[in-house]
């Protein structure tokens, strides 16, 4: 008898949800825009690499002398380089401002006897890689220039060289999105679970339930079931569109890890942390407006701490360790585990652990708040 | 044997804190009895906050923690047996707006444990009862009010309840719905089920129920024949006074 009700509640549940296009857009096509987006726009920063883009530069050559027009010619016939010209009337104080180039070069008189160095200029919205590889282009450059040398870095790799593992393949941007952004829409079930929960409580369904010999267990497992089945599929479509779909349309490689079926215990730990989640606010709310506002606070708020917005990896210090309050930080570990780092069971399972003790936290005190009327 | 019968029912929502915090105790009901003949329309009046819905709440098991005792049909509550012999229709419509009406009836049917083919017959049997046959695959967001007040009521007839409990079943209604839900309530009380009517209605009340217990502030202030009262709305304003009820 409770397995018929149980399966007619996931059945009422479901057709609720996919009648629901907001709750499809929000959980189904929120992430999927969100990995697209995310992966072309950290497509630079995650590569080992400049990547299809060279910096726009302003070139000042004051002193016009033999090695500073020699230096200003290596500068703008570099790869990484596209020089701008300052265009008529502009200061070339202003020159950022009017977004027209990102870094301004000046070679000043008196260069040449190493008076004046090399003035190199910044938009101070430049990003930080991209201003240490100009910084390093331009002393490698001005030090061929002043002291003579053809090519410095044939030099320098014979005293420094990178090597990598035979098998290193460098992270694309997609295998941090696609676990970021599933995780990410997984907290979301928060919102349609508790805006239903109350919904049924306002309009006085749940009531209707009491009349009827149905024990609270089964409607509390009723309302819960579903919605962990919804962040299974949610995660299994992230990792098919990931796959198979993403990186033809933006050309982005992207790599399952070589413990795939580690995927399993990880998705049905997160997707009990996240519906834990829900549960949580679920009792925590007491109108419809507050459901919205903490279930889309808390999941932003832990996306934001846990690395979803901000790579954990460009956090500071302090936040690198605060980082670790979030359930979305684990999970995003122990996917990045499966994914990158190629990881065994056993360097998984301390996250699973986090994550399931968060999930028996939310339930217990969501157990000990709930009020069915 | 009597359908209903409360016996000394007392009921509180304070928690003990509330209690001990506010100095006392408010009753949503103190020592409450009334009892239903089987067979018969009982009327449940009462101003706003007199206790009904409490009532409603305890006698459906919704509500547990009071003292007293509420029998159905002889079986003590909270029971199975007893529970099943009940159908509800609340006051607020309690049903799943995104589903359609066959959906609904579909998934009570399931809750009340009736078996996919008794669903189906009894299905179209009280949707044809409440008029609602040919909207029967039409999502109940698309009804009007009327139509949804007449799908609260027929899911809550689906599984043949002995005795019915309806909560302000005529809300926000036009009389052709209210005058539909009459006539459904006379044919279910001929073929021998017992109906326990709340209602503010008090035309309502006095058109089709033979009996009547009148509430207030959680005490029963009146028990008897609908026939021993002239004019129902003077005698319910003299039991329970004309000054607003807004605590």
């Amino acid at each position: 008898m409770i397995k018929r009700q149980l399966t007619e509640f996931v059945k009422k549940e479901m057709l609720i949800m996919f009648r629901d296009k907001q709750t499809i857009l929000l959980l189904f096509f929120m992430p999927l825009a969100l990995i697209f987006f995310m992966t072309l726009a950290y497509k630079g920063v995650y590569a080992d690499k400049i990547y299809e883009k060279q910096i726009p530069l302003v070139i000042e050559n004051e002193s016009k002398t033999p090695k500073a027009n020699l230096l200003e010619k290596k500068i703008v016939s570099n790869k990484m380089i596209k020089r701008v010209d300052l265009p008529p009337g502009v200061d070339k104080d202003c020159i950022f401002e009017q977004g027209k180039a990102q870094v301004l070069v000046i070679i000043p008189k008196g260069f040449e006897e190493g008076t004046k160095p090399v003035e190199i200029y910044f938009d101070p919205v430049f990003d930080t890689g991209y201003k240490i590889a100009v910084r390093s282009l331009m002393t490698s450059l001005t030090v061929e220039v002043v002291m003579g040398i053809e090519n410095i870095d044939a030099i320098v790799a014979n005293l420094i060289t990178e090597k990598t593992k035979k098998d290193m393949i460098v992270p694309s941007p997609l295998q941090l999105t696609v676990p970021a952004y599933a995780i990410f829409a997984m907290f979301f079930i928060a919102i349609p679970m508790s805006i239903g929960f109350l919904k049924e409580k306002n309009d006085g369904t749940l009531q209707r339930l009491f009349t009827y010999s149905v024990s609270p267990n089964a409607i509390a497992l009723g309302k819960i079931i579903p919605y962990y089945v919804i962040n299974v599929i949610q995660f299994v479509l992230m990792l098919f569109v990931g796959t198979f779909i993403a990186p033809y349309l933006i050309d982005t490689p992207f790599q399952t890890g070589t413990h795939l079926w580690h995927l399993i215990p990880v998705t049905l730990v997160v997707a009990a942390a996240t519906t834990g989640f829900g549960v949580l606010i679920a009792t925590l709310a007491k109108t419809l407006e507050q459901t919205s506002t903490l279930a889309a606070t808390g999941a932003i708020l832990m996306g934001v701490l846990g690395g979803i917005m901000v790579p954990h990896f460009v956090m500071s210090h302090t936040m690198q360790k605060l980082a670790m309050i979030s359930p979305i930080f684990w999970a995003h570990q122990a996917y990045l585990d499966v994914f990158l780092r190629n990881a065994n069971f056993s360097t998984i399972l301390p996250k699973l652990a986090v994550l399931s003790l968060f999930a028996l936290a939310c339930f217990f005190i969501a157990g000990r708040r709930i009020k069915w009327m | 044997m009597k359908a209903l019968e409360i016996s000394g029912i007392s009921f509180c929502y304070n928690s003990p804190a509330d209690k001990s915090s506010s100095g006392g105790i408010e009753f949503a009901l103190r020592n409450f009895s009334m009892s239903v003949e089987k067979g018969k329309i009982h009327a449940l009046l009462g101003p706003n906050g007199a206790g009904k819905t409490t009532l409603m709440r305890i006698i459906t098991g919704v509500l547990r923690g009071y003292s007293g005792d509420v029998f159905i049909f002889g079986n003590k509550m909270p029971d199975n047996t007893a529970l099943m012999s009940i159908g509800c229709a609340p006051q607020a419509i309690s049903l799943y707006m995104s589903l359609t009406a066959l959906e609904n009836l579909h998934f009570f049917g399931v809750m009340a444990n009736l078996s996919d083919e008794q669903i189906a017959t009894r299905s179209d049997a009280v949707l044809a009862q409440t008029g609602l046959t040919d909207h029967a695959k039409k999502l109940v967001s698309t009804y009007s009010g009327g139509m949804q007040r007449r799908l609260n009521l027929a899911v809550a007839l689906l599984h043949s309840p002995k005795l019915l409990l309806l909560d302000e079943p005529t809300v926000g209604v036009d009389p052709q719905s209210r005058n539909h839900i009459y006539e459904t309530l006379r044919n279910l009380n001929a073929s021998g089920m017992t109906i326990l009517l709340s209602t503010h209605i008090m035309e309502e009340a006095a058109h089709i129920c033979s009996s009547i217990t009148l509430v207030d502030r959680g005490e029963m202030v009146f028990d008897g024949a609908m026939s021993a009262i002239d004019n129902l709305e003077k005698f319910f304003l003299e039991k329970t006074g004309r000054g607003l009820r807004d605590d």
